[in-house]
């Protein structure tokens, strides 16, 4: 039998309800203001931006489509991040076993270094990285993007992978190398699998950041078969010339994949995150 | 055993072969950073980044001369565009490019002050004798022009756009406060504020952001036109003292213009936000130049019909903004054949032909002497043809208040104007502030 709510508990229950709508429209207000905008004309938005469109045509996805070539940026995006994340999260977790179960001379100091490039601004990064880029002889190619994106994730994986496979119980591998595995058997078989929660939050997080960087993309291309879609949205405006119809057409069909591997992950990326953090 | 290492080599060649289907194309392609390249053919490749694409007023005329370019020079050169979408795209890429030491072989200077950056890093050809050698050529630069792409007495870049700027008004709100005619002097043109107010019509589009592009364009004006001291500084390139009566007489008036005749979203707005009130007809004038004249027509912008109501004036003064916009240049190459490449096409691309193509196609004004201003073009753009005959007769000119600075006190533009629009800063310590930005420039 359920029990009776008095007035105090309905309140608060009331109140949790309204804090977490609040929290939703919060979350949500951008997303469909950028979508309702992708519909109104230059006027309307610039007129009244809160105000809804008055008619609804697809005109703005059409100049998007016309004025820039999203669709070849988007699928470059697509390449260029799925293997830039694969490669970050692959090497990363290696890296973060390593630091999670070896021990070594100044471990502590090689992953405070590691983790501290965190904190480097990426403009400062930007002038050095061309010319290693351009040295190498890899400027407007996706190699180039993959190797950058792959890098910038690095100091984020290498925390989530290490704090994971230090939550992982150390009895599983003991009992692996009883059995005869050896050292690469036991972290590609026994660790790896356990450490999934890791794996999907390191690679969302390297994934959006691939996927959402753009002053590398300018800098390090120059060519339409490999630049990335944020580049896109520069086509729309102009000293002087703007289409923010279009431009926010094309913002509504590059953010869309961001949020569907959000969606499809969120549970993975909000455990994995706080996996550790209550280890004794 | 043996099925792991077949598995592992598996791996290593799927990796090896993702990155090596992502590496470089072929140059003949045209996909370089930079440079250029000569193809098989021996047809040497210019690689020519610009941000005039998408919605850029200039891009069908550049598209349109790159094609005739790769026609006429077909076998020998082609132009190959890499495009690089927005301007402050274009300029933080280009200023990488000169921190690396290496540019593309053409690079259009436009307002953005890139060749002195070039220069600084030697990384400039000089065009003396190209254009000494060349009698059409040197035709086409006018002592305005010559000054722009000179420095030392060496002529560095070739212009093909005149910035020729007054402003708009909306003759229907004009008639609507009772003014017939645009002001002739400062005091008419405050007075003619105070009738639109006074018949509930916002007279000024301003801004503050993003160089506050209207809102100079008004100061520098005032500037121009206060005296001998006033119009000595605006003919000044890179001035280092603004602490001058001019300039602090002209931003305390700017000052009250913000207080009273202007929209709310003035401080902190950009220019997208003062045309767009000039188009919904929420102000009755903007300062702009005639590549703004194609928008009146925009109904994505403004109502049918709107064309109409506009009217072109020049400044109270009577003054005008009249200057050759900084042109294109040619950049130090290894191999010489793609530096005469290069040369050959600043030279199409700033020739009176290319001139009167994006005259024609566009209304952009022509920085030569040689290009007339054609029957054909006064009939698309009338607006713009009225303007010339107004333009023509002001001896009054200069560059533009912020073309003339150094880069960085542009910047300081945008963080002080909005401070002297609110009135947090007197215009003392504005004009302290731009002297204290250019002074780090010594």
């Amino acid at each position: 039998m359920k029990k009776q709510l008095t007035a105090k508990e309905g309140v608060l229950i009331t109140l949790k309800y309204l804090f977490m709508l609040l929290c939703v429209l919060v979350a949500l207000f951008p997303i469909v203001w950028v979508i309702m905008s992708s519909f109104k004309t230059n006027k309307e938005i610039l007129s009244n931006g809160l105000a809804l469109p008055t008619q609804f045509n697809f005109n703005g996805y059409r100049d998007a489509l016309q004025i820039s070539p999203i669709l070849q940026f988007f699928s470059n995006s697509v390449v260029i991040t799925v293997i830039s994340t694969f490669i970050n999260v692959l090497a990363l977790a290696m890296a973060g076993y390593v630091f999670a179960r070896c021990r070594f001379r100044l471990k502590n100091a090689l992953f405070l270094l590691l983790s501290a490039s965190m904190v480097i601004p990426t403009t400062s990064l930007l002038h050095p990285v061309y010319l290693v880029i351009n040295k190498i002889g890899l400027t407007d190619t996706k190699t180039a993007l993959i190797l950058v994106y792959a890098a910038l994730s690095m100091p984020l994986s290498l925390m989530i992978m290490r704090s994971t496979f230090q939550a992982i119980p150390p009895s599983l591998e003991e009992a692996a190398y009883v059995d005869g595995a050896g050292f690469c058997r036991t972290f590609f078989q026994i660790m790896l699998p356990c450490a999934k929660g890791g794996l999907a939050s390191a690679g969302v997080l390297a994934f959006l950041n691939g996927w959402n960087e753009f002053t590398f993309a300018l800098v390090l291309t120059s060519s339409t078969s490999v630049r990335t879609l944020p580049l896109a949205l520069g086509y729309f405006t102009s000293s002087f010339s703007f289409n923010y119809t279009a431009m926010f057409a094309a913002i509504t069909i590059a953010v869309i994949p961001s949020i569907l591997v959000f969606a499809i992950f969120q549970e993975q990326i909000v455990n994995s995150l706080i996996a550790g953090s209550v280890k004794g | 055993m043996k099925k792991r290492l077949l598995a592992l080599l598996m791996a290593m060649t799927l990796g090896a072969g993702c990155l090596t289907g992502c590496g470089r194309k072929p140059a003949a392609d045209g996909n370089q950073a930079s440079g250029g390249d000569t193809a098989a053919g021996g047809e040497v490749v210019i690689n020519y980044p610009t941000f005039q694409i998408g919605v850029n007023t200039a891009a069908p005329v550049v598209a349109q001369l790159v094609q005739e370019f790769n026609e006429q020079y077909k076998g020998k050169y082609k132009i190959v565009i890499e495009e690089i979408p927005g301007d402050a795209n274009y300029l933080e890429k280009m200023k990488v490019m000169i921190s690396g030491g290496e540019l593309p072989p053409v690079v259009y200077g436009g307002g953005y002050k890139v060749l002195d950056l070039a220069l600084a890093k030697d990384l400039v050809v000089d065009l003396t004798d190209y254009v000494n050698q060349d009698a059409d050529w040197k035709a086409n630069y006018n002592e305005q022009a010559l000054a722009v792409n000179s420095r030392d007495g060496k002529i560095y870049a070739s212009s093909s756009e005149l910035q020729l700027v007054g402003y708009f008004y909306n003759k229907e709100l004009y008639a609507k406060a009772g003014i017939d005619k645009p002001a002739e002097t400062w005091d008419e043109f405050f007075a003619d504020c105070d009738k639109l107010l006074a018949a509930g019509i916002t007279p000024l589009s301003m801004d503050t952001g993003d160089g506050a592009w209207c809102t100079q364009l008004l100061m520098g004006a005032m500037i121009a036109t206060s005296g001998e001291e006033g119009l000595k500084f605006m003919e000044t390139s890179q001035p280092t003292d603004y602490n001058l009566k001019a300039v602090t007489d002209a931003a305390a008036k700017i000052q009250q213009a913000f207080a009273k005749y202007t929209t709310k979203d003035a401080v902190g707005g950009v220019y997208e936000n003062a045309a767009n009130n000039f188009f919904s007809e929420n102000t009755a004038m903007i300062c702009n130049g005639p590549w703004m004249i194609g928008d009146f027509s925009d109904t994505t912008k403004t109502d049918e019909g709107f064309a109409d109501k506009i009217g072109c004036a020049v400044y109270p003064g009577p003054f005008v903004y009249y200057a050759p916009l900084e042109g294109f240049f040619v950049t130090k190459q290894d191999d010489p054949k793609l530096v005469e490449a290069s040369v050959e096409m600043v030279k199409f691309f700033t020739s009176t032909h290319a001139q009167q193509l994006a005259l024609e196609t566009q209304g952009m004004l022509p920085a030569s002497p040689q290009v007339e201003v054609t029957d054909q073009a006064k009939q698309k753009f009338p607006l713009l043809a009225d303007f010339l005959v107004m333009a023509n007769e002001v001896e009054t000119r200069s560059n533009d208040f912020t073309s003339n600075m150094f880069p960085n006190v542009t910047d300081v533009i945008s963080q002080q104007m909005p401070a002297l629009a609110t009135g947090d800063i007197t215009p003392e310590q504005f004009a302290q502030a731009l002297t204290d930005a250019a002074a780090k420039n010594q």
